[in-house]
């Protein structure tokens, strides 16, 4: 009877020992994993800066934060080395962005072409998020713009102010769907108040924007939009496409890539390209971003 | 009789061990501190978790990465993405144990030097520390203080030699702890 109970107290003591030894470190780990419960966490970081190349892309200022960018777009790559392949004839456009809040950016932006000002504006609706109970598998928001030639008369534009107007009002849905690979589309709605006999004033596109990081300063971006303007106009339109690398070096986005619109303005990016890259209508462009300042947490 | 008191006898040690006194904190700070004469980096995550086991020692702590906060969103922007690749690593986490737990009296109010000692996981690498710190026992909260030097290289946390007269290798962690008494669900 006695070496019976020996017996078993050495086998409980061998199956409880272990218990109470590896009982330590993970385990611990594990209730505290258990009871604090990571919180959902909003994906950012989608894109390197606001724009992909010429669309919008789903990053914003944040509060307080001011955008300065530079965009060029040069001549044809075909010209040969008398116009430096393109880069004796430059178009270009600066602009300054701003984050309201947190959610509301608004910018202004000028353009050598037609002397073109521009205002916008873009909300952040909804965010992509992870980690928590309920995600949210995109992030939603609406960008809206309005264009005006300010250039005195030319073959295009007359006295009347009206017919100077042009509009964007587009959203932007975007996934990050890992941490190197980004996409977007753009449903977009462009309406010009003058349009030529033959053109349309109201254009329907459809945009697709990517990135995929290379490295953690260096990205592959592209662009495309499908839109709906007619095919037997005069003047021969085509749907805007551009590939390009984005190089961030601490202070500044470099954006350098090529493209078939001379534009820089989305209305005008997306109805009137006019760069047909089966005829050499490539265009190498940069864009240069610099933030400044923005306090993202309130204390 | 005697097999009854043996199997009490060990069920009951069996249970003291799982109902050991465990102290959680749900909402720690950590500081991270780095200075250069051209920049200053310093970040506050007030979402620290740990778990002290004050029988045993054992001592977990783990945060997000991600829940540091920079006065400048593209100072965070950048720690985030450029270098702490919080979406690669979300996690930065503490296992192993108060070495000198049996000079801790957890029912005596006072000051307790701790020697921390255990692996250290940032950025995905893993590191062996030993490190310094303080138990403050008041009125049965503990509070569990520690400051550290971390070198970034150390954690393969790279930094570009360009950068390296603005970001210091050297990066001073301050962590504050402020614990309770773990009630079992």
């Amino acid at each position: 009877m006695v070496r019976k109970i020996n017996f078993k107290i050495i086998v409980a003591f061998i199956l409880l020992t272990p218990f109470s030894v590896f009982a330590q470190d993970d385990s611990l780990m594990n209730l505290l994993n258990e009871e604090v419960k990571p919180e959902r966490q909003e994906v950012e970081y989608t894109f390197k800066s606001t724009r992909v190349i010429n669309a919008q892309s789903i990053e914003r200022m944040h509060q307080g934060q001011l955008d300065f960018r530079i965009n060029h777009r040069f001549g044809q790559l075909n010209l040969g080395s008398y116009e430096l392949w393109g880069l004796d004839q430059a178009v270009m456009n600066f602009c300054l962005e701003y984050g309201i809040t947190n959610w509301l950016q608004v910018g202004i932006r000028r353009g050598n072409v037609d002397k073109l000002y521009d205002g916008s504006m873009k909300l952040s609706l909804i965010r992509q998020s992870k980690g928590g109970i309920h995600n949210m598998p995109v992030a939603i928001s609406f960008f809206s713009d309005f264009s005006l030639a300010t250039i005195k008369d030319s073959a295009r534009y007359h006295k009347d102010t009206r017919d100077r107007f042009a509009y964007t009002n587009q959203f932007i849905i975007a996934r990050k769907f890992t941490e190197n690979f980004s996409l977007e589309i753009l449903p977009t709605y462009v309406h010009r108040n003058l349009a030529a006999f033959d053109e349309k004033n109201d254009i329907l596109a459809l945009g697709v924007g990517g990135r995929y990081k290379l490295t953690r300063r260096l990205g592959l971006s592209f662009e495309y939009f499908y839109a709906n303007n007619s095919k037997k106009t005069t003047t021969k339109y085509f749907n805007p496409v551009s590939l390009g690398f984005d190089l961030e070096t601490g202070g500044h986005v470099f954006q350098l890539f090529l493209t078939n619109s001379l534009n820089m303005v989305e209305n005008r990016v997306i109805a009137e390209t006019q760069g047909d890259i089966m005829k050499n209508g490539i265009y190498f462009g940069f864009n240069i971003s610099r933030v400044f300042g923005g306090k993202k947490n309130k204390e | 009789m005697k097999k009854v008191i043996v199997i009490s006898g060990l069920v009951f040690l069996a249970c003291s061990s799982l109902f050991a006194q465990k102290y959680i904190c749900k909402d720690g700070n950590v500081h991270l501190l780095s200075k250069t004469a051209m920049l200053t980096i310093d970040g506050k995550n007030n979402k620290a978790s740990s778990i002290l086991d004050s029988k045993t020692g054992d001592l977990v702590v783990q945060l997000q990465v991600r829940g540091f906060k920079f006065p400048e969103a593209l100072l965070e922007e950048h720690f985030n993405e450029n270098y702490m690749q919080s979406g690669t690593f979300p996690k930065a986490d503490f296992k192993g144990k108060i070495a000198n737990i049996a000079t801790v009296n957890f029912a005596k109010d006072g000051e307790y030097p701790i020697d921390i000692v255990g692996k250290l996981t940032i950025h995905g690498e893993t590191r062996d520390i030993k490190k310094k710190g303080k138990l403050v026992i008041k009125g049965g909260k503990v509070e569990g203080t520690s400051a550290m030097n971390i070198s970034l290289a150390n954690y393969k946390v790279k930094i570009e030699e360009s950068y390296k007269d603005r970001i210091d290798d050297n990066v001073a962690l301050t962590m504050d702890l402020k614990y309770e008494l773990y009630q079992a669900k």
